[in-house]
């Protein structure tokens, strides 16, 4: 019984109501999370339904959407019956099937082509079959069946719109966006809102109090609530509120959630801003989620009792009304009819059953077609891709491995869209190993630009960045002057900002700038990648950037690594690489992050590894440290030796751009030149081509015809206001494999997979894996996972088309001039997403994998609730493992041939239909 | 020149019937086609345009009078085509063809691949053609056709998104402002044919001087066209649906409420200004409604959060400093703000998403330190009283309240009729089920 109560506290219900509010950060700092993941609790079609429901989306792509595909021969049967088979692993219940005398297997299958409508009024019947027609309307005449639809509504709004087409949106909307808007702002208005020290409800308040005189009336309504209510506090007043119209205890939390998530971002600001303040583009204001859903509720009440006396309803009619679609004779007998058709059964199926089972039936079946079937589409969808990559991994042929004579190694980061580039930069120097791992290379830091005194946290959002860094600038007296100017320039492009927005000052710097924009507006719309040279040359002349190094040593607590942190940082990411002692004469740390312009969505292109932010200040801070003397013999103290004839270099590869920049090269010993002139001539090489199996995907027909041209075509992209689609960022992300190279050298994945490097010879005891695991896997799964939502319903979970987005408070988009904070992905960056659950791809032994799993909560939830697939490449027995309900399953797959080209150009140069999996070389 | 004129004129034109022809013949134009010809289009508008205005500047800024046979005739009216190609129609022309020729080149990559494509350049096509005509018109009749072009166009791009709600809705806020004040024109030429006979602007001012009809019968002509131009430049009290119209793609929103359609109120008054010169009253209330409205304009838009709003409240508050300008007289110069300000406009309206990056790789933009917002009038403001402004400048003033307020007076006379045939339907009812009870 307290245990009841407790659930039913009040604190209690504003928990799970967090716990369920969209987690977006602003997005200055946005990072891909899987949308749901308050929801990896649960398993992962229930937890869609239940999401589907609360953010009123479709969790899958429509049912014709996979039917296209099962046209295109994307899906075939080998698919749906091995989606069928997965699926019943969990989704076993027989009692339809039993009612109509078929097995479940048979049942699911008809059901995903079954033509059933006996619930939509709006087709007619097509009855070809007269005989059948007439036993099935002589079995139930004179029969009713009432089928629900969800829940009770407690709700007025469907009703005032559906009866009165009254809309609560376009009543209270507006204002209420208002409100939020100007109270969350960052900065964006020039007068900012001088309620934000006292908190949202003394603003609230007072706003009504001072405009409910000039509002409409329901505005008047809900002033004279507030006036009884004066001194209550917020949860004193929803309580009274919901007991008012008499909201049962139990359904307070999915009433308040409906709430909510009628404007869901804004709800889940809110939100983010009160637990996590620091998140704040610059400063969050003093707002509580309990303010602004008393708020919203005492809106909502107000417009219902406006709505009751304009139309004369009783409310207490419509609150916790039942809502249910009742079957008449001719229905149900459609039903019956349909059934039989769709499902193959014998003519004289339901004559020796009651009427009782067959209404049941009717009710089952009308169920299990909204549950069952896009389910079942979708993974005889998945199953497609599975399978193909499964086989194709399975029949790769390793090629041999030659570890001598290497010319260099290239850490890169395990992000999707370097897969092309390695594989890329393989082809053209052979000599050359990659290797993938995080890419923040273990320095959780928070560092400082001379640019920019802000501390960006260049690590996971998961981790919380342990120790500052700064960046200096080498001679001392050169910093002075730029950061003097650097502040200028900054203060007036901050004033030229608000400024130009004013009257009277803004009628002067009117005239000024708007003769002065025309050139810039000109040379960016017409010449992008020009206009950008000749900015940077004309700020580099006007205020040259000093040449900086990075500040590493420790110098008081809080501040950079001693030497011992430093080696074990080099330790930990040279041990995951399995580099341990065979180092190439030089060792390329290759961070990556992506340049757009006019883009609010940049952070979500940049390495997901560093907080969104470009890798930079890590790979230049991992080199040095690598580098250092001092810090290799601590090493040699660990047992691992960096001979000096090995050179860490710092790289950074814009993933948008493909150009490719060093750091600090100017240290480098001139033994190394040769070597780094050689590397960096692959490299160059590599980029081209990269750029061009990218723009494979773009539909700018120029872009397609050589390397040396894509890659110019990918610059213009980066720079051009107008391109919505700077490049496609994660796109067709799938796979996350686990391994070493040599797994996946010379096949080619077409980007979509995340390659994690880990040797499991080195590791005995499974920590390196845990390491790699851990700190890869998931981050895969929360980019596939917001991809797979906003391209499943980009209007619901995510954030609809770029072209009406309209920034607002420096937090977030709107759609047009005002509506909801937008979440997720844009739909030009998904357009291309196919929406497949990321397969992980392990090869290490299995217990290693399996201790892994089961011991780490949320690998064990993602993986168990059937958010990720896994699969295992057990070296020590030489067998593959599939994960499937609960256990590992030794795989025996088909063979194959893979189709094979001499080169990944061959490949690309063959058409658009190109192959997801290729032997190379 | 006068070819080049025409050419200004036709170009646009045709282009617009073989798009409408394409349209009727069912057949899909690819989108590299349509990217292309407007590439060139915009082009040879841009290049006709400024040789247009650099020999019109050689011309010693000589305006050139054109008139063309009738277009119709409907009993005594004579709907004649003329136009005057002076140095505020090339001005326009020129601005008008570079901005459509930027819009048009920013669209081809951000509108790629999208549904609409079709549907945005024939609607920006019309606005081109609208937008000469409203140029070099020389007649209150012809201008009226420019003019409408350029409405429709511009609340069918709001509604671009036409399968949402809020767009819809926000299209029809526009129009029925722009239709309310469009009666101005009409009710101006109307005015103008009965008293003056003649709608030519050039001539005119010179009929009043010979004084048909009475002083104040003439002065209604330019309170109309005061009326008229209410709308398109947002001035009060006709401002509340600038701000709801940033509904359609970005580009869209740059043209008309940054750069083109939001100056055609200054436009017009600038094409009379040496009618209103007869009328200091009306130059006067030129001068206050411009001045309320750039006051109104800039509180409210100092409060709001978002880009595309701000802007738009930014814009009504600028335009009303142009009035100003053409109030006082200075015409030349309020030409000039009309450039300089336009060109700001559709500048800040194409780069509006970049405002999180620029804030946040801004060097005096902090953590935890509000950004500073220099000297503004509002810190003079005792506390309270500065709180209660900024909550009904957030609310826009209320402005909605108070239009819905005399729409109501308006309509009360309408309600009594809707009532009496309400309670008349009622009545027949029960009388006509009480004789067939009855039978």
């Amino acid at each position: 019984m307290s245990e009841l109560l407790d659930h039913l506290h009040f604190d209690a219900i504003l928990e799970r109501i967090r716990h369920k509010l969209p987690i977006q950060n602003p997005l200055h700092s946005f990072v891909h999370n899987n949308i749901l993941m308050m929801f990896e609790g649960k398993e992962f079609h229930e937890a869609l339904t239940e999401a589907g429901q609360l953010y009123r989306a479709r969790p899958y792509w429509s049912r014709e959407q996979y039917q296209a595909r099962f046209n295109e021969g994307k899906i075939n049967a080998q698919d749906i019956s091995d989606g069928i088979d997965q699926y019943m692993l969990h989704y076993c219940d027989p009692s339809v099937a039993d009612n109509l005398g078929i097995p479940l297997k048979q049942f699911y299958y008809q059901l995903m082509f079954s033509e059933l409508m006996f619930n939509d009024d709006n087709v007619q019947p097509d009855i070809k079959d007269g005989q059948l027609w007439e036993a099935c309307a002589e079995k139930m005449s004179g029969q009713v069946l009432d089928l629900k639809l969800g829940q009770k509504k407690y709700r007025a709004k469907e009703y005032w719109e559906k009866y009165y087409n009254e809309s609560m949106a376009s009543a209270t909307h507006p204002y209420i966006i208002n409100l939020i808007s100007s109270f969350l702002d960052q900065g964006q208005s020039f007068w900012s809102n001088p309620f934000t020290e006292k908190g949202f409800w003394d603003f609230f308040i007072a706003d009504i109090a001072v405009t409910s005189t000039f509002g409409t009336p329901w505005q008047k309504i809900l002033g004279h609530k507030l006036n009884q209510y004066e001194g209550s506090t917020s949860q004193e007043i929803i309580e009274k509120e919901l007991n008012r119209i008499s909201i049962p205890r139990e359904n307070w939390e999915s009433f308040i959630l409906d709430v909510l998530f009628d404007l869901k971002g804004w709800s889940g600001m809110v939100n983010k801003l009160e637990l996590e303040p620091w998140q704040a583009t610059i400063k969050a204001p003093q707002i509580k989620l309990i303010d602004y859903i008393a708020a919203l509720i005492l809106i909502e009440t107000s417009l219902d009792q406006y709505h009751a006396q304009a139309h004369s309803t009783d409310l207490a009619t419509i609150y916790g009304r039942d809502e249910i679609i009742s079957l008449r004779s001719f229905q149900l007998a459609l039903a019956l009819y349909q059934i039989t058709t769709s499902f193959g059964l014998q003519e004289n199926w339901f004559d020796s059953l009651s009427v009782e089972t067959l209404l049941e039936t009717v009710a089952q079946v009308d169920q299990a077609e909204k549950h069952h079937l896009v389910r079942l589409w979708h993974e005889a969808y998945e199953n497609h891709y599975y399978r193909e990559a499964l086989t194709s991994l399975i029949h790769h042929e390793r090629a041999p491995i030659n570890s001598s004579n290497t010319e260099a190694q290239v850490l890169f980061c395990i992000d999707d869209r370097e897969e092309s580039f390695r594989r890329h930069l393989e082809e053209v120097n052979p000599l050359v190993k990659t290797y993938g791992v995080v890419g923040f290379f273990n320095i959780d830091m928070n560092f400082s630009s001379v640019k920019h005194k802000r501390l960006i946290a260049q690590c996971p959002p998961v981790v919380a960045p342990s120790r500052v860094v700064h960046e200096v600038p080498r001679k001392d007296q050169d910093l002075q002057s730029f950061s003097r100017f650097n502040h200028f320039r900054g203060g007036s492009d901050l004033s030229s900002y608000y400024l130009s927005r004013t009257l009277f000052r803004g009628f002067f710097s009117t005239l000024i700038l708007g003769v002065v924009s025309i050139i810039p507006m000109f040379l960016q719309v017409f010449f992008p990648e020009k206009a950008k040279k000749f900015r940077e040359m004309f700020y580099r002349w006007l205020n040259p950037i000093p040449e900086t190094e990075i500040v590493i040593e420790q110098k008081q607590a809080g501040q950079g690594y001693t030497r011992v942190e430093m080696a074990r940082i080099v330790e930990a990411v040279v041990n995951i690489c399995g580099l341990k002692n065979e180092f190439a004469p030089l060792v390329v740390v290759m961070a990556h992050g992506s340049s757009s312009n006019n883009n609010p969505f940049k952070q979500a292109y940049g390495c997901g590894a560093c907080g969104g932010n470009a890798g930079i200040p890590n790979s230049r801070a991992f080199a040095k440290m690598a580098n250092d003397p001092e810090v290799r013999s601590e090493l040699r103290n660990f047992g691992m030796l960096i001979p000096d004839t090995t050179y860490f270099i710092s790289g950074f590869h814009d993933t948008c751009t493909d150009e490719i920049h060093y750091f600090d090269t100017d240290k480098m010993p001139t033994a190394f030149e040769n070597a780094f002139k050689n590397v960096r001539l692959s490299l160059e090489e590599a980029c081209k081509k990269n750029a061009f199996e990218r723009c494979q995907r773009f539909s700018s027909e120029a872009a397609k015809v050589s390397p040396e041209l894509a890659l110019k075509h990918v610059k213009e992209r980066a720079e051009d206001l107008a391109q919505p689609r700077p490049e496609y960022g994660h796109s067709t992300n799938v796979l996350a494999i686990v391994g070493l190279r040599d797994m996946t050298k010379g096949l080619f994945l077409n980007r979509r997979s995340f390659l994690h490097t880990y040797d499991w010879r080195i590791d005995p005891d499974g920590e390196l894996l845990k390491q790699v695991v851990v700190g890869g896997v998931p981050v895969a799964v929360n980019i596939n996972m917001d991809y797979y939502f906003s391209c499943v319903d980009n209007d619901n979970f995510g954030c609809g088309s770029k072209l009406p987005l309209n920034l607002t408070s420096l937090l977030g988009v709107m759609t047009g001039s005002s509506s909801d904070l937008r979440i997720g992905l844009a739909r030009q960056m998904v357009e291309i997403h196919e929406p497949i659950r990321n397969l992980t791809i392990i090869e290490a032994p299995l217990a290693r994998v399996k201790d892994l799993f089961d011991n780490h909560g949320r690998l064990k939830n993602l993986l168990y609730n059937h958010w990720m697939r896994l699969a295992v490449f057990d070296p020590e027995q030489k067998r593959w493992y599939i994960f499937r309900e609960n256990e590992f399953k030794e795989m025996v797959m088909e063979k194959k041939q893979l189709k094979h080209f001499n080169s990944s150009m061959e490949l690309i140069n063959k058409g658009p239909d190109g192959e997801d999996f290729a032997e190379i070389g | 020149m006068e070819l080049i004129f025409l050419s200004l004129l036709l170009i646009p034109f045709s282009w617009i019937l073989f798009l409408g022809a394409s349209f009727l013949s069912g057949r899909q134009l690819p989108e590299r086609f349509l990217s292309e010809s407007i590439k060139w289009l915009s082009v040879v508008m841009s290049l006709l345009s400024l040789i247009l205005s650099v020999s019109m500047v050689l011309n010693g800024s000589q305006a050139l009078v054109l008139d063309y046979p009738a277009w119709f005739k409907a009993g005594e009216y004579n709907f004649k085509i003329r136009f005057i190609v002076d140095l505020l129609g090339t001005t326009y022309g020129l601005l008008t063809s570079l901005l459509i020729g930027i819009i048009f080149r920013f669209s081809r990559n951000y509108l790629h691949r999208e549904e609409g494509y079709f549907r945005f350049v024939v609607l920006l096509s019309i606005l081109m053609f609208g937008l000469m005509i409203v140029s070099f018109a020389r007649s209150l009749d012809l201008i009226f056709v420019g003019w409408e072009l350029v409405g429709t166009t511009s609340v069918l791009l709001i509604g671009y998104f036409y399968s949402q709600n809020q767009p819809v809705r926000h299209s029809l806020k526009a129009l029925i402002s722009y239709r309310f004040c469009d009666m101005g024109i009409l009710a101006a030429s109307a005015w103008a044919h009965h008293y003056l006979h003649t709608t030519d602007f050039t001539q005119m001012p010179d009929l009043v001087s010979s004084g048909y009809g009475g002083e104040l019968a003439l002065s209604f002509i330019g309170l109309f066209v005061i009326w008229a131009s209410l709308a398109k430049s947002g001035q009060l009290p006709f401002s509340s649906w600038l701000p709801a119209a940033m509904e359609g793609p970005t580009p869209s929103s740059a043209i008309f409420y940054g750069a083109l359609s939001i100056h055609l109120g200054p436009f017009l008054l600038l094409r009379f200004y040496e009618y209103f010169q007869h009328f200091p009253v009306l130059l006067w209330l030129i001068g206050i409604v411009g001045a309320v409205s750039a006051i109104y304009g800039s509180a409210v838009g100092r409060t709001r959060s978002d880009a595309k709003t701000m802007l738009a409240y930014a814009t009504i508050s600028q335009v009303g400093i142009i009035w100003i300008e053409i109030a006082l007289g200075f015409t030349k110069f309020a030409l000039f703000h009309i450039v300089a300000h336009a060109s700001l406009r559709t500048w800040q309206f194409l780069r509006s998403s970049s405002l999180i990056q620029d804030f946040f790789e801004n060097p005096v933009v902090l953590q935890n330190e509000k950004t500073n917002r220099y000297l503004s009038f509002e810190k003079f403001l005792d506390e309270s009283f500065q709180k209660k402004v900024f909550l009904h400048a957030l609310h826009g003033f209320h402005l909605d309240f108070f239009t819905g307020k005399i729409i109501d007076g308006l309509l009360w006379p309408m309600n009594i009729i809707i009532r009496c045939e309400k309670k008349w339907m009622e009545w027949n009812d029960k009388f006509v089920s009480l004789l067939l009870r009855k039978w």
